[in-house]
């Protein structure tokens, strides 16, 4: 029996190498979480920095229609009635009279309508347009290896 | 290999594990601590109000009426005005209060009373709001200058918020139209009023995300509508200027008046006196004070007179009471209901057609139709005409007047022939427009209207235009705007331009008081459409009170001309020669 036993501490390991075994296995857990930290946070600052940009660009547009609007009314005003007529008064226009007017006919000449301000390629009323903001910059890591899987899945996987 | 003693390995792990643990710990400790709990406060999303910019308003040529401006709120930050070593709040205080009376004019005494008189626990308190831009920025210059002085009394605390507010670039112009809009963002009057809800948009109240990452969450928030009006813009400021003229030369108290497209009911110029700069809005109580109305074209009713025989004349054609050949002779007076009526010029004329009828504006001759027509019939044209009734145009503020009918209590006999030549009835201008319409435009009476189009979306949805009615047959309206184009050349009126047939009709009436008739003033008014025979226009001229003369001829009529003489140029009408020459090519 007092043999056996000394075969048996001949096979395991010694202290000093199970203790090593275990801190090898936590440094490795630990390298291992602090990757995944790591990425995490990059890929968060990442998603921060780019929110924070488009929160600035959305500040921006706000404050650049908001100058528009100024300058629409501005040049209203500075083409304003009043003010052409005072123009037009300081350039020595006069007023036509009906009788002065000679006209002529213009074949294929159509009279003034009124204005259209339809804006060509405008989306139609009810149709919702393209998201701004593409899902590579919203989506989780979870989220993206679920729609990869899923579209991997539907279409058969590639060969 | 030599072996690392065991307690390096342990104090490498340690080291590891505890910075670890630090982090861990500062994760939570961060997640966990009152300034990120208070903005990520509801999961990362916090409730805010969303006002959209008003709808801009343009004309039909897209000339802008209304639009919109950037103002500012100013505001002080008190977090910011704690003392320092060498400045106590009281200073920085009183430093601001300095700085707003020099840049905005207020009165640095509120300034600081409304600083120094906070709530406990206030942090911002507004000085003033509505601030224009240009004195604005003089007070952030003195914000920027006061960075560098090395007192170090500085300006940090004043914020600005920038926001938007009605502008009207044409001041009065159009300003009884378009109406106008307070700092509460409420429309009054006008287009302001009665599309305010569309013109406002909606304000949104949502949680929005505070979290950056979730940026792509915020929400779009639509503007107001734009509104594209009938109204031309010059034709509009012509007919201002005229009508302020008009007042001028004839000693007028107020007048109107009105252009209409007759076939679609478009509204290219619709003004009244008094007006307002639409951008001081707060002198609308010394403008229009006790009743005055906010436009009389739309607000006013009044007994027209002699301008509503035309429509006893097309009531009686169309029911074939007469016809343009009928003689009536013209004894100076007639009795109905027991009472004598007089011609206006109290003689008797004789042998008259119904067109020296109108020519000559007799009342006996009208009043002797309507009673040849009867109660029934006379009321039931008058009713299918729209008078004394409410049209609906897109503006807010619309008053019907009356119509008496039999049976009501105080309707007389009498009435019949009174309302024959407008007297006893109160009508609004438009009401004479759009019941005129219908002459014009082959029987057909149209809807007035003032809206042409909707843009949202970068799409414009323009207006159709409503016929309300058909009150008599296209050929009755051909003859009655035959005998009225007649009527004109007979007398030689006025109104006429050479060169353009015109059909219309003079209105002298009588003003009613709690007395009687004044015997004093008189309404003045003209209505006629050309050119014929297919209308381009219809202009109605109302003048109250003239003192210049007593006579709407002499008064009215003159005015009507010189609106269509700058019509015809604007909406490029050529002559009745050059369209007929133009037309044979």
């Amino acid at each position: 029996m007092e043999n056996v036993t000394q075969i048996v501490q001949h096979v395991r390991q010694a202290n000093w190498r199970v203790q090593r075994q275990w801190i090898g296995l936590f440094l490795l857990g630990l390298v291992a979480v602090s990757m995944v930290a790591g990425i995490y946070l990059n890929i968060t600052v990442r998603a921060t920095l780019a929110g924070r940009e488009i929160q600035f660009l959305q500040s921006r547009i706000i404050d650049d229609q908001r100058a528009n609007s100024d300058q629409e009314t501005l040049l209203a005003g500075l083409t304003s009635y009043a003010t052409m007529q005072q123009r037009a008064t300081a350039l020595n226009f006069q007023p036509v009279d009906p009788g002065n007017i000679t006209y002529v006919v213009v074949p294929g000449y159509a009279s003034q309508t009124a204005v259209d301000m339809s804006q060509p390629g405008a989306a139609s009323q009810g149709q919702s347009q393209a998201p701004v903001i593409l899902p590579d910059y919203t989506e989780s890591l979870f989220d993206w290896i679920t729609s990869t899987l899923t579209s991997s899945a539907s279409t058969g996987g590639q060969p | 290999m030599k072996r690392l003693p065991f307690w390096r390995y342990l104090t490498i792990a340690a080291v590891l594990g505890l910075i670890g643990t630090a982090i861990l710990v500062q994760i939570v400790r961060i997640q966990n601590s009152p300034e990120v709990a208070g903005i990520t406060d509801q999961g990362g999303y916090i409730w805010k109000t969303f006002y959209p910019a008003r709808g801009l308003i343009y004309d039909r040529n897209g000339i802008l009426l209304a639009g919109n401006r950037t103002v500012y709120e100013v505001g002080v930050d008190l977090t910011a005005l704690a003392p320092t070593k060498t400045h106590t709040t009281l200073d920085m205080e009183k430093n601001i209060a300095l700085a707003v009376q020099m840049a905005l004019g207020m009165d640095p005494a509120a300034a600081l009373t409304k600083m120094t008189n906070a709530a406990a626990g206030t942090q911002y308190v507004v000085l003033e709001d509505y601030v224009a831009s240009d004195k604005a920025e003089q007070l952030m210059k003195l914000q920027t200058d006061a960075q560098a002085d090395p007192s170090g009394l500085n300006l940090n605390a004043v914020n600005f918020t920038a926001h938007l507010t009605r502008s009207y670039p044409e001041n009065d112009l159009a300003s009884t139209v378009l109406g106008y809009v307070t700092q509460d963002n409420h429309g009054y009057m006008g287009v302001e009023e009665k599309y305010d809800n569309i013109l406002a948009g909606i304000p949104v109240t949502l949680r929005v995300p505070a979290d950056p990452r979730l940026a792509g969450d915020y929400p779009t928030i639509e503007p107001g509508q734009t509104l594209i009006l009938t109204i031309d813009r010059n034709i509009q400021a012509s007919v201002e200027k005229i009508l302020d003229d008009a007042l001028t030369s004839t000693g007028a108290t107020s007048g109107t008046i009105i252009v209409m497209d007759p076939k679609t009911g478009e509204i290219l110029a619709l003004s009244s006196t008094p007006r307002m700069n639409l951008n001081d809005y707060t002198q609308v109580n010394q403008i229009f004070p006790g009743e005055t109305p906010f436009d009389r074209a739309i607000s006013q009713a009044y007994e027209p007179g002699s301008v509503a025989k035309i429509f006893t004349m097309s009531a009686a054609l169309d029911t074939g009471t007469v016809t343009p050949g009928t003689v009536y002779i013209d004894n100076g007076f007639i009795v109905v209901g027991g009472v004598r009526i007089y011609d206006w010029n109290n003689a008797a004329w004789g042998p008259q057609d119904m067109t020296g009828c109108l020519a000559n504006s007799l009342n006996v001759c009208l009043a002797w139709v309507s009673t040849k027509m009867g109660n029934n019939t006379f009321y039931s044209y008058m009713k299918r005409f729209g008078l004394g009734q409410l049209t609906g145009i897109d503006l807010a503020g619309e008053t019907a007047g009356r119509q008496k009918l039999p049976g009501d209590s105080d309707w007389a006999p009498v009435d019949l022939g009174t309302n024959a030549f407008g007297q006893g009835v109160a009508i609004t201008p438009i009401q004479m427009v759009m019941a005129a319409s219908a002459l014009a435009n082959n029987g057909q009476m149209v809807y007035p209207h003032v809206l042409y189009a909707q843009v949202r979306d970068g799409h414009q949805s323009n207006m159709s235009p409503q016929i309300v009615g058909t009150p008599i047959k296209p050929e009755t309206a051909h003859t009655i705007t035959a005998m009225l184009a007649d009527s004109l050349e007979r007398e030689s009126s006025t109104a006429l331009l050479p060169g353009y047939s015109i059909a219309g009709k003079t209105g002298t009436a009588q003003i009613p008081t709690s007395t009687g008739y004044d015997p004093d003033n008189i309404n003045a008014s003209f209505i006629g459409w050309g050119p014929l025979p297919d209308p381009r226009f219809l202009v109605y001229v109302w003048l109250e009170k003239p003192q210049s003369n007593k006579a709407a001829s002499v008064v009215a009529a003159p005015i009507f001309k010189q609106v269509i003489e700058k019509l015809v140029v604007l909406m490029g009408i050529p002559p009745n020669l050059a369209q007929t020459q133009n037309n044979g090519q």
